[in-house]
């Protein structure tokens, strides 16, 4: 508990650091963020009720086309429309979840591919509303307190303080009964039901506190882009990068996906500016790797080791 | 005093095969039943549909009174019903004392009471010392004692035991033995599924045989052992 509070200041205090020692660089710390905070958010599914999504994109792109379309078409402030792109993605996450939850494995993973699909071709052919395939455009901002929403810097402390607050309600849940609900969940329905758990109660409450975390990020993100298309927002890729962050990181843990995060945005920023068009190849192959050699992620099993040790040593004292 | 549970006509059909047949059980407050009959007479079948873990084609569960039937295991469970599974599975990537916690979180939301409660019972089984080990590697006598931890850490007011006992060595067997015996007689309501003759001797108050589905004979244990039916049951006929 200590440590994970320690690690919270240590990413505040680097957060604060990095407009100063990397002033160029401010995009390239705004998607870090944003990707540790969705993947954080995606973990509390996928880690640590061990049920994988590939339809998170879908709450990225509820966030950022509310903002936009709040703004745009109904003079309303990204707060506000951020609040409501959160209950939108809830209660999404309710219908779908209610519906595919007796599913398991593998074919709720599948069904949740849809969920994006389908927001995808709404997007596409609802023209009166998203500006189909063409996109929205976010062309004005409030000024609260005279704060420049579409300032880069504006937008890093955002994504900073979602990324801390994402992370923040996991080292809560870490401790917490729910917290230890997922994780029974995950390891043994029976045993789950057995211990008083309705799983797929604790499943659907922990799919909504994802999706609305997610939503957040997603409204953040829409700022920054500014401009938003369909293809980018509902894309397949974003649910499985978002997925990759947190399970190369290490599923089921606080700061796998934050490490995650780093590694692949960092790295792929890395890769792309030094290795051109090789980038994506190694890319590939660090994925590889991390999957062949450390199967519950970097950060999975570092503490896995910790453990053993720790008791290792308690039972040698 | 009503009856700890009540089982009347249980009937569970799996595809064509009838794997318990109109079979009745009643277990009083603070009494040992044992469930005993050959491999694939329907014991654990009837453990999980009294459980809620299998549903049944017919027939009626009590528990103190109240009307179970066709609840889900999780209800059941919160109602006081706290079970073992024959092949145990602990929480894997939990510690031991983290396994007991999760059933404590039932009855004690917050965590502090939550991991005291844990604790007691972890003392309780005798896991005490390996309270922060990774569950996943107790030997098996040390799982089936953290199986009964979890079941003990809802506060159940009965006691579902599936072959606990199996398996275990002598000195194992003896301490098992004995904390079923004390547990019992703090008032708790067991029925126990079980292969081991010995534990179902010394332990049952009243034992019930199952023989394909059916409940063949009941009574006293040592009543029941020397009944023709029974032996005819295990041996075989010829």
């Amino acid at each position: 508990m200590i440590g994970n509070l320690f690690g919270l200041l240590l990413l505040l205090g680097a957060g604060l650091a990095y407009p100063w020692l990397l002033p160029g660089a401010l995009t390239v710390g705004i998607t870090i963020l944003l990707f540790a905070g969705w993947a954080t958010a995606w973990d509390i599914l996928g880690g640590w009720a061990g049920q994988v999504s590939l339809g998170h994109a879908s709450f990225v792109g509820i966030g950022a086309y509310f903002v936009a379309i709040g703004a745009m078409d109904y003079d309303l402030a990204p707060w506000w429309s951020v609040l409501l792109a959160v209950a939108a993605a809830m209660l999404l996450a309710l219908f779908w979840g209610g519906l595919t939850f007796r599913l398991h494995g593998p074919y709720f993973t599948l069904s949740t591919i849809a969920i994006a699909e389908i927001l995808r071709l709404i997007a596409i052919n609802e023209n009166w509303l998203t500006g189909g395939a063409t996109g929205v455009f976010i062309a004005t901002l409030p000024m609260p307190f005279g704060i420049d929403l579409f300032d880069r810097l504006t937008q890093f402390y955002l994504a900073l303080a979602f990324a801390l607050g994402v992370i923040g309600c996991v080292v809560a849940l870490s401790r917490s009964r729910f917290g230890y609900q997922l994780r029974a969940v995950r390891e043994d329905e029976n045993s789950a039901m057995a211990a008083g758990i309705d799983p797929t109660r604790v499943k659907l409450k922990a799919f909504m506190l994802s999706s609305g975390l997610t939503a957040i990020g997603g409204g953040i993100y829409g700022m920054m882009l500014s401009f938003l298309e369909p293809h980018i927002l509902f894309f397949l890729l974003l649910s499985v990068q978002i997925a990759l962050t947190a399970i190369i990181g290490g599923r089921g843990t606080v700061w796998g996906p934050l490490v995650g995060a780093v590694l692949l945005v960092g790295a792929g920023e890395v890769f792309r500016t030094t290795f051109a068009e090789a980038n994506l190849l190694i890319y590939g192959v660090l994925i590889l790797l991390v999957i062949l050699f450390l199967p519950s992620g970097i950060v999975g099993e570092v503490n896995r080791r910790l453990i053993r040790r720790r008791y290792a040593r308690s039972a040698q004292g | 005093m009503p009856e700890a549970l009540k089982a009347e006509d249980i009937t569970v059909r799996f595809g064509g095969v009838l794997a318990v047949d109109r079979v009745s059980l009643a277990l009083k407050p603070s009494e040992i039943l044992g469930l005993i009959g050959p491999n694939g007479a329907g014991k654990t079948t009837l453990f999980n549909a009294i459980t809620g873990f299998v549903p049944i084609e017919n027939g009626r569960v009590t528990f103190f009174g109240e009307e179970v039937t066709g609840e889900p295991p999780y209800r059941r469970a919160q109602r006081g019903m706290g079970r073992t599974f024959q092949t145990e599975r602990p929480f894997e990537e939990l510690t031991v004392l983290e396994n007991v916690l999760v059933p404590a979180f039932l009855k004690k939301p917050r965590r502090r009471e939550a991991e005291s409660l844990a604790m007691a019972m972890l003392e309780r089984v005798g896991l005490a010392d390996r309270a922060h080990q990774p569950a996943l590697d107790l030997n098996l006598a040390r799982r089936r004692r953290l199986e009964l931890a979890k079941a003990l850490a809802i506060q159940p007011r009965a006691l579902f035991l599936d072959e606990v006992m199996a398996g275990l060595n002598p000195p194992a067997l003896r301490e098992m033995i004995g904390l079923v015996r004390s547990l019992s007689a703090e008032g708790l309501a067991i029925l126990m599924v079980e292969h081991i003759m010995e534990a179902i001797i010394e332990l049952s108050d009243h034992v019930i045989v199952l023989a394909n589905g059916r409940k063949i004979a009941e009574g006293k244990p040592h009543d029941v052992i020397s009944d023709p039916l029974v032996i005819e049951a295990y041996l075989g006929t010829d």
